[in-house]
């Protein structure tokens, strides 16, 4: 049953049919299917499924991407609370757009998937200065600093991802802190993620899941 | 010698040239020309005019620009605050479309040329044109309808609105900027402004899924380019592949040129255009700012090779990175000519 659930949400989700994916998702808790299963074994998984299309080149859409981040973060602040305890959180991230740059899809779309993956994200919105990044990580006890830039002069500037990762340096919080950089730039240059101080890079939203995991894994260990 | 305007015109009638037209599309370098601040820059349609003109005949490409920048067009719009940097493209610094209600108050201005934002602009075009009008094609820069909102409200908030509606909101935006975009063409042809790149990255299967190609951008395209027909069209998708609706592109919509993506395989997309237009093939200029020499040369040498055989074929860049040296500028282009050329054949 589990499995027609899944098969289900996700052709919802390929067709980026909202409506649908939530009426699946519903109809599964009304068959007795828990909210930790539909969180786990759905939402997770589709996730994942369309990691597998991506890297096996089957191209899949902006629009499914952020359709399959936007239905995944609402069914998980729907599914959280009804769990029987608080899920287990895997890391924390701290997420915004470069300074100067005013370019805010990509961070939603990374924002979702991480969520759905029980990453706690703090979002600090649009056109953030290097200093803030550092300090809100080391707030919220972040293990990453993701920094999404749409331009190439807000990728490599000197305020981008370059004075974070010298900030990091300057602080000596280099191995408590990595740098996860993402955007059109770095889709056009595969190696500039290093050039510009990032320990790594993602192509599309729901890679940067996978990416950034391993980065938080990285530093908890 | 041939000229700009002669190397286009042999490309798309597939007759014969000395070589390929060339198309590099400077537009923040006019600053660094002139001596200016970008802010400074792009306050004067004669500094545009001046420094394109001067770009070209220090280079030897094959057009000229009559765009700003892309935030114009939310200007002409009602955007009143651009974002200016001293190393990158200006950008929309106000969403025009804050909420909902925004959109049924948007107004589309009844005559175009007469708004303050186009001045500059038209006074730019009237200079390239009499200086260099019928010699070197004139390019201008126009947001599809379906596009056009990512600059009024922001791409997240838009790409929400596309996909989940509200419906009605969504084709009452799409129906004004369509407007927009009509009154846009004809100011431009007007003008005199010789191709018209047509700029619509929600007419590639990298933001959206065939289905709604077909059933919403293709009518929603058909609405912008009906009154005014398709020539001097080129289809662009903002560097988004698109080789895969080339087909129904020619069907459905009847445009001639396709400036492709750097990611879209050229041979490919040459073959899929069969003679019926000009295929483009474009460079990744923002590798530009890491390749060497050879690196470049040899990238120009296997796009050409790959998009010459036949003729009806064009080399270009997308929006050429500010920091891109000037060296590697010409690097690009000397090999472009090179390569470009055709030895009688
Ligand atoms: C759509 C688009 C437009 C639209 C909408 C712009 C807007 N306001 O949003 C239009 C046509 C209007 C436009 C205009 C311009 N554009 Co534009 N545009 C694009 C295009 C096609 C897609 C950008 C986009 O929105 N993608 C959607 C987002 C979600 O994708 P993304 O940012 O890549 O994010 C994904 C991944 O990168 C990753 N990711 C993102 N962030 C992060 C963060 C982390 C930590 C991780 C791990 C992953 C990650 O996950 C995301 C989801 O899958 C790109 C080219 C391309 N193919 O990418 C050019 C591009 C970004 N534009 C470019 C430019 C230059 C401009 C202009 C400045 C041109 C000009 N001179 O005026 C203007 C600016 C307009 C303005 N804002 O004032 C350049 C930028 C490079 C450069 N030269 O600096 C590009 C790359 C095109 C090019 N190669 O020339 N543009």
């Amino acid at each position: 049953m589990l499995e027609q659930v899944m098969t289900q949400y996700n052709e919802a989700i390929m067709d980026t049919d909202r409506d649908r994916a939530l009426q699946v998702v519903h109809d599964a808790l009304a068959l007795e299917i828990t909210p930790e299963e539909v969180v786990f074994e759905v939402v997770v998984p589709a996730i994942e499924l369309m990691m597998k299309s991506i890297s096996e080149n089957q191209g899949v859409s902006l629009a499914q991407h952020f359709m399959a981040a936007q239905i995944a973060s609402e069914v998980v602040d729907d599914m959280v609370p009804r769990f029987r305890k608080a899920p287990q959180i895997i890391g924390r991230v701290v997420i915004g757009t470069s300074q100067g740059d005013f370019h805010g899809l990509g961070k939603r779309i990374v924002a979702g998937c991480l969520k759905a993956m029980m990453i706690e994200v703090t979002d600090l919105g649009l056109n953030v200065a290097p200093e803030r990044f550092v300090d809100e990580a080391l707030a919220h006890d972040a293990q990453v600093i993701a920094i999404s830039s749409m331009m190439i002069h807000t990728a490599r500037g000197e305020n981008g991802c370059r004075r974070v990762r010298q900030i990091l340096k300057e602080r000596g919080v280099e191995d408590r802190i990595k740098i996860a950089v993402g955007g059109a730039p770095y889709r056009f240059d595969p190696e500039l993620y290093r050039s510009v101080g990032g320990d790594a890079w993602a192509e599309n939203g729901i890679t940067a899941g996978r990416v950034i995991t391993c980065l938080i894994r990285e530093v908890r260990k | 010698m041939m000229n700009g305007m002669e190397r286009l015109t042999a490309a798309i009638n597939g007759t014969l040239a000395d070589r390929i037209p060339v198309f590099c599309n400077l537009l923040d370098q006019g600053a660094k020309e002139l001596g200016l601040s970008i802010k400074e820059y792009y306050a004067s349609g004669e500094h545009v005019a001046e420094a394109q003109l001067r770009m070209r005949a220090k280079y030897g490409y094959d057009c000229l620009w009559s765009l700003f920048y892309v935030g114009k067009e939310a200007e002409l719009l009602g955007c009143r605050k651009i974002i200016y940097a001293k190393d990158g493209p200006p950008n929309v610094g106000e969403m025009v479309i804050k909420k909902n209600d925004d959109i049924s108050r948007l107004q589309v201005p009844d005559d175009i040329t007469s708004h303050p934002a186009f001045a500059e602009e038209l006074k730019c075009l009237r200079i390239l044109k009499a200086e260099a009008g019928g010699k070197y094609p004139v390019c201008a820069y126009l947001t599809a309808s379906m596009t056009m909102p990512a600059l009024l409200m922001g791409m997240e908030k838009w790409m929400q609105m596309l996909m989940m509606g509200p419906a009605g909101l969504r084709d009452e935006l799409l129906t004004k900027c369509s407007d927009f975009f009509q009154k846009q063409v004809a100011a431009y042809r007007a003008a005199g402004a010789d191709v018209l790149v047509y700029s619509n990255p929600f007419g590639s299967t990298d933001f959206i899924p065939r289905t709604f190609f077909d059933e919403i951008s293709l009518p929603w395209m058909e609405s912008d380019l009906a009154p005014g027909g398709t020539a001097g069209v080129v289809y662009y998708c903002g560097s988004a592949r698109f080789n895969d609706v080339i087909e129904s592109v020619i069907q459905n919509l009847g445009i001639g040129v396709f400036y492709l993506s750097p990611m879209d395989d050229i041979a490919e997309g040459k073959k899929i255009v069969a003679g019926r237009g000009v295929t483009c093939g474009v460079i990744n200029d923002i590798m530009l700012l890491e390749w060497s020499k050879e690196e470049i040369r040899a990238e120009v040498k296997r796009m050409i090779e790959a998009g010459k055989p036949g003729g009806k074929f064009l080399f270009g860049t997308l929006v050429m990175p500010y920091a891109i040296p000037e060296e590697n500028i010409r690097t690009m282009l000397e090999a472009a000519y090179e390569y470009g050329r055709f030895d009688s054949e």
